[in-house]
Formats: structure tokens, C-alpha cells, sequence
């Protein structure tokens, strides 16, 4: 493969590298706003990338033949494992049994999105040594904190297919279509993002233009997800995951000892400003770990694609699954996130001063062609497996949310083969949406922001609702729309924040993180440690956030809504007459297709079920 | 942080991810055999 050379390497001026950007700006990027924004800002790349450094250029028949080989593979894997007629919970949730290996190489890989890698860079170019930790470890903690949710849900719903599914059975349409709503839009926007990354890579890289890139990866994901669906989803996911990993063993070692290290720590020490070489740097923690520890349980409740895994492992393998993905995860994200450390060293100049464009910078410039190839391939791997993860979301989602319970009546009026035609229908227009919007490069940061909020907003709600009887229907959805009515106010600062407003939006604000850091050890300690933790957290982050908190918007914006929606929730629900007998949701929620049900044993009748539902 | 320690920081994450991949790949062998001997579907 050639080398195209341009003016050479640092004639793009440093944009202060060693500066740290303002924290306004910095943590006013959620975790999901900020790798969405990620993918969009690679766009126009290929002509700075051209001009400004050495980088590999594969030709067109080389990228051709790589999209084949990956995708052809991949297509091969799943026809093998195809059925003339697919059962219809089986597209969904893969008959609710899956192994320990496939469901936590499926979830590892459905986690780990192109955008995610990026920003891990991102966060080691900006904040030095720490960044990446302060980046990956949250991100991590999201599949970490989840499962013990999970386990309850499961227990409740053992033959669920989304979690909104669970909500008709526990509440009713309006709670479902909520959670549902947000989950789609959540899958679509993931989608969109996935799709850009892919574009801009193979413009980057290759002769072919950014939006031929995206038909590219749209039409090669759907093409081995259309038929078997979920069931594709996960077993690709194995074999993507392993690409993706092995890359990561072979790409990070390549690059650090190619570009002079660990000699380069000595002679690059004096690029790095005293916080960027703070193993424990506060501006990482504030800027970085603050807002993305406020988003860890509000993205695994909004997120259909790891509800989704919950419902298709084997009910005693959750803890394992979940266990190890939240290892794989980490680990790949912060060791790419490395890169950005390496950099920081190196004192390279990011092209076009854009921080986003570090690791293919880093691999196109030092790494031999083949290891490029293999970067090539980790990156259409990380966004393939979690491309394909979003269509299976959001097809169970129009299955079993909007047909098979609101249209068709339930799982006994059903008809599986409509079902799957409504799958399947989703998954060609969710695709022909995602590649529309990705060509137009909208502008969705506004959208993303009310998704983050309806997310945050959710959490107790939908949390308590598993757990506690009281919590109604009407607590749900209030709670849910009057956090948000507060939320926008704050968070686009329609109203000012000076005197008294201020310091009310700062206590509510300190509420929200006693909520946040009390939901965080309910799941795993129960109610007594959860209220304690809760109240000391709060009493802990009193005095360092009450008269300056506000300043941060979608921080505190965020955190009330956590607040409101719990408080709301709370108070609504203490004093009701109803006791919600939650043994009625096996029964509400189950197998819509009778041959899945037929072929499954009585899980009643299995020892380690009933004793985990126990 | 001195240059040794870095290096272990630096070069740690993929010999855990080398790990992780070990684990996976032992998981999905078991399963593997497993549903070929039973004559069922992997997934």
C-alpha cells in the first residue's frame, strides 16, 4: 500500500494541546452526547488527512476485498445457523438460554462501539495518564451495575423480550411506550453514529467517499442480521470480538515500542502539564469522570441492547456474563485510550487540530501496512457488532412493544409470522433511516440531550417498579414528565441561575447524587446499605457542590433530574393502597410463538431457577 | 509515575484483554462441544 505524503507531519498548528479545554465545554459532553459528536466530527477529514501527515492509503480493490472477506464471513456464520422459519422468539432473545461464552463476547462487543475507542484517545490526549481510566472504568461500570438489576427482572420476567415489555405487564401502555420510545431513539441515534464512523474511516483510508463508506457498512451489517436477527447478532458478536480483542493484544504493544517507548516517558515528560502526569489529576475527575459516574445507571436502564442480553442468557450465568464483559470493556477501551497517553509524549499534532482523529493518526503514520489492516478491521468489528445489536433492539422493540402487545393484544393473539415480517420490515428502514441521516450529517445534539434526560429521568422509576408494589402507574409517568419539565430549564439555562434559584437547583442537585450513589449499592446490598450510602454521599458532596454546581449545566441538570423523578416517584407512591402482586408478569409476558414454547423445558420444573427466583 | 511503571500501565491492558479473550474463547469451546454432542443450536 502506498504512503500518501502531504506538507509532513506538524505543520497543523497545535490547538494547546497541553491546555486543558474549559470544563464548561467539557462537561457539558454526556458520555452518549460526546461519542455521537465524536463519529460526526470525522467527517470532513480525508482532505487534512491528505495534507498534513503520512498516512497508509489502501486502494479501492484492497477495501473492497476486506469488506468482503469481513462481511461475507460474517454472513456465512449466520446462514449456517439460519432456518426457513425462524421462530419469533428466537429473532428476539434466542430462546432465553444462551451460554456464558457467546452472551459475554456479545455483550463485550456490543458495548465497545468505534466512538467509544475515539473518546477513550480523546480523553489520554486531553487529560494525560489518567484520562483513559476516567474514561473506559465508568463506561465499564454501566454493564457492571446493571446485572444485579437483572437478575431481579429476570427473575420476574424470565421469558421477557425488552424491558419495556415488562413495563405494560407492571403498568400499563404509557409507562411501556416511554421506556420504549427512548430506547428506540436511543438505538437509532446509536445506529446513525456507527454508520459515520464506518464512512469516515473508509474515506480516510481509501479512495471511496464518505457516504459510499456508509452504504458500505449499512448494507453489509443488515445483510447477515435481516434473517436470523438476534441469533445472528450474538454469534457474530463472538467472532467480532474476537477480531476486535486480538487487534487490541497486537495493535497497542506494536505501537509503543515503534514510536521509541517506554524511552519516550523521559524525553516526552516535559509535553505533559502537571495534571495531565496526575495519576490522580482532579481535572480528569471533575471533567471527565464526574458527568460520566452520574450517566452510569441512566444508559444501561435506557438501553435496549443490554436488556436485551438480560432476557437471552442463561438466568445463572447473568453474573458471569456480565461480570466479564465489564472486564473486556474496560480493559479495550482504556488500553486504546492509551493512545492518547502515547501521544500527549510523542508531542504529536492532531490533524486538523481535531483530538478525535489521534488513533488513526498513530496507526496510519508509525504502523506497518498489515497491522493497519488489522486496525481497519477492529474498527469495522466494533461498529459492525454494535450496528447490528441496535437493529435486533430495535426490531424486538416494534415486535413485541408496539405489535405484538398494543396491536395485536398479547402474546395469545399474536401471530409469530407477522411478527418476524414486522421485524424484519424494522430492520430495512431503520437502516435506510440511519444511512439518510448519516449522509445529511444532521445536527442531533438537542435530541441527544433530551434522550440522556428521559433516561436519567427513568431510572428510579422503572428500578423501583421491579421491587417495590406501591409504585403506580400514574406515579411512573408523572415523576417521569415533571423531572423532565425541570430538567430542560436547567439544563439549556432558560432560566437564571443567580441567588436563591442557584442554590435550590445545587440542594436538588445534591439529592440527585444521594440518589444515584444509593441506587448504585441497592443493587448489590439492598435497601438498609442503599439508604445509608445515599444519605452520606449526599452529606459527602454537600459542601463541594452547594453555590457553584449550577454552573455546570448538564451536570446539575442531570442530577435534578435523578432527583425530581425519585422524590416525585416516591412521595406519589407511599401512602397508595396498591400492592402489586409481581408474580402476574410471568404471566402477562412470555413466548408469543408456540414452537418456542413447546420446544423450551417447564423452567418451573429446573432446581437453580427456582431457587435463584426464590 | 516512573518510565517502569508507566510501561506496566501502559502495556497491562492488552495482556487483560489477551486474558478476557482466553476466557471467552474457553466459554464458547465448552458450549461448542456441548451443542454438538446434544445435537442443538449454539444459539
Amino acid at each position: 500500500m502506498p504512503r500518501v505524503s502531504g506538507a509532513g507531519r506538524g505543520s497543523v498548528a497545535s490547538p494547546g494541546r497541553t491546555g486543558i479545554p474549559s470544563a464548561h465545554r467539557w462537561i457539558a459532553e454526556t458520555d452518549f452526547e460526546s461519542h455521537c459528536a465524536r463519529a460526526g466530527h470525522h467527517v470532513d477529514t480525508k482532505e487534512v488527512a491528505l495534507n498534513s501527515t503520512e498516512l497508509v492509503q489502501f486502494s479501492a480493490v484492497t477495501v473492497v476485498l476486506l469488506l468482503v472477506l469481513f462481511y461475507g464471513g460474517t454472513f456465512i456464520i449466520s446462514a449456517r445457523i439460519g432456518k426457513k422459519e425462524e421462530n419469533a422468539d428466537g429473532y428476539m432473545t434466542a430462546g432465553n438460554k444462551i451460554g456464558f461464552g457467546v452472551s459475554a463476547a456479545s455483550m463485550t462487543a456490543t458495548w465497545i462501539w468505534a466512538s467509544s475507542l475515539y473518546a477513550s484517545a480523546t480523553s489520554g490526549y486531553t487529560y494525560g495518564i489518567s484520562g483513559p481510566i476516567h474514561y473506559g472504568l465508568w463506561g465499564a461500570l454501566m454493564i457492571l451495575f446493571i446485572y444485579p438489576f437483572g437478575k431481579r427482572i429476570r427473575a420476574v420476567a424470565p421469558k421477557a423480550h425488552t424491558l419495556a415489555e415488562v413495563m405494560y405487564a407492571r403498568h400499563g401502555a404509557s409507562s411501556q411506550l416511554m421506556l420504549a420510545g427512548s430506547n428506540v431513539v436511543g438505538s437509532l441515534i446509536s445506529l446513525m453514529s456507527n454508520f459515520i464512523a464506518g464512512g469516515v474511516l473508509i474515506s480516510m483510508l481509501s479512495p471511496f467517499s464518505f457516504v459510499q463508506g456508509i452504504v458500505f457498512i449499512a448494507a453489509g451489517v443488515l445483510l447477515y442480521t435481516l434473517w436470523s436477527g438476534f441469533r445472528a447478532s450474538v454469534l457474530t458478536d463472538f467472532v467480532q470480538v474476537v477480531a476486535m480483542l486480538g487487534a487490541v493484544v497486537v495493535i497497542i504493544p506494536a505501537v509503543f515500542f515503534i514510536t521509541g517507548f517506554p524511552g519516550a516517558f523521559e524525553t516526552g515528560a516535559s509535553n505533559l502539564s502537571e495534571q495531565q502526569s496526575n495519576f490522580f489529576s482532579s481535572d480528569a475527575f471533575l471533567n471527565q469522570g464526574a458527568p460520566y459516574i452520574a450517566a452510569v445507571l441512566a444508559y444501561a436502564i435506557g438501553n435496549q441492547t443490554i436488556a436485551q442480553r438480560l432476557f437471552a442468557v442463561r438466568e445463572d450465568l447473568i453474573k458471569p456474563t456480565f461480570i466479564t464483559a465489564t472486564v473486556g470493556y474496560g480493559a479495550t477501551v482504556i488500553g486504546v485510550g492509551m493512545f492518547g497517553v502515547l501521544a500527549l509524549y510523542l508531542g504529536i499534532d492532531p490533524m486538523d487540530g481535531d483530538v478525535n482523529n489521534i488513533i488513526p493518526q498513530m496507526v496510519a503514520s508509525y504502523l506497518p501496512t498489515v497491522l493497519v489492516v488489522l486496525f481497519f478491521v477492529m474498527i469495522i468489528g466494533a461498529l459492525s457488532s454494535t450496528a447490528d445489536s441496535d437493529l435486533a433492539a430495535l426490531s424486538s422493540i416494534m415486535m413485541a412493544d408496539v405489535y405484538g402487545q398494543n396491536i395485536a393484544g398479547g402474546k395469545k393473539h399474536a401471530d409469530p409470522q407477522r411478527m418476524l415480517f414486522v421485524g424484519r420490515a424494522t430492520m430495512v428502514l431503520a437502516t435506510a433511516a440511519a444511512v439518510g441521516f448519516a449522509s445529511m450529517r444532521l445536527n442531533i445534539l438537542d435530541l441527544l440531550v433530551f434522550v440522556g434526560a428521559l433516561w436519567g429521568a427513568l431510572v428510579f422509576p422503572v428500578i423501583a417498579s421491579f421491587y417495590w408494589g406501591k409504585v403506580t402507574n400514574k406515579a411512573f409517568t408523572t415523576s417521569v414528565v415533571l423531572a423532565l419539565a425541570l430538567f430542560l430549564p436547567v439544563r439549556f439555562e432558560w432560566i437564571a441561575m443567580d441567588g436563591a434559584v442557584g442554590y435550590l437547583v445545587d440542594v436538588v442537585s445534591v439529592v440527585g447524587v444521594g440518589v444515584i450513589a444509593g441506587l448504585m449499592a441497592f443493587g448489590f446490598f439492598g435497601l438498609r446499605v442503599a439508604q445509608i450510602v445515599g444519605v452520606v454521599a449526599a452529606l459527602i458532596a454537600a459542601p463541594f457542590s452547594i453555590g457553584f454546581l449550577h454552573d455546570y449545566a448538564v451536570l446539575s441538570a442531570s442530577l435534578v433530574a435523578y432527583a425530581v423523578s425519585t422524590v416525585a416517584c416516591w412521595a406519589m407512591s407511599v401512602n397508595s393502597k396498591e400492592e402489586f402482586d409481581f408474580d402476574v408478569i410471568a404471566q402477562r409476558v412470555g413466548d408469543f410463538d408456540p414452537a418456542e414454547a413447546n420446544s423450551d423445558e417447564d423452567p418451573d420444573n429446573d432446581p437453580t431457577l427456582t431457587k435463584d427466583r426464590a | 509515575m516512573s518510565t517502569v511503571a508507566l510501561t506496566i500501565y501502559v502495556l497491562i491492558w492488552p495482556l487483560l484483554v489477551a486474558l478476557v479473550l482466553l476466557v471467552l474463547g474457553r466459554g464458547f469451546a465448552k458450549e461448542w462441544l456441548e451443542s454438538r454432542r446434544n445435537g442443538e443450536d449454539l444459539v
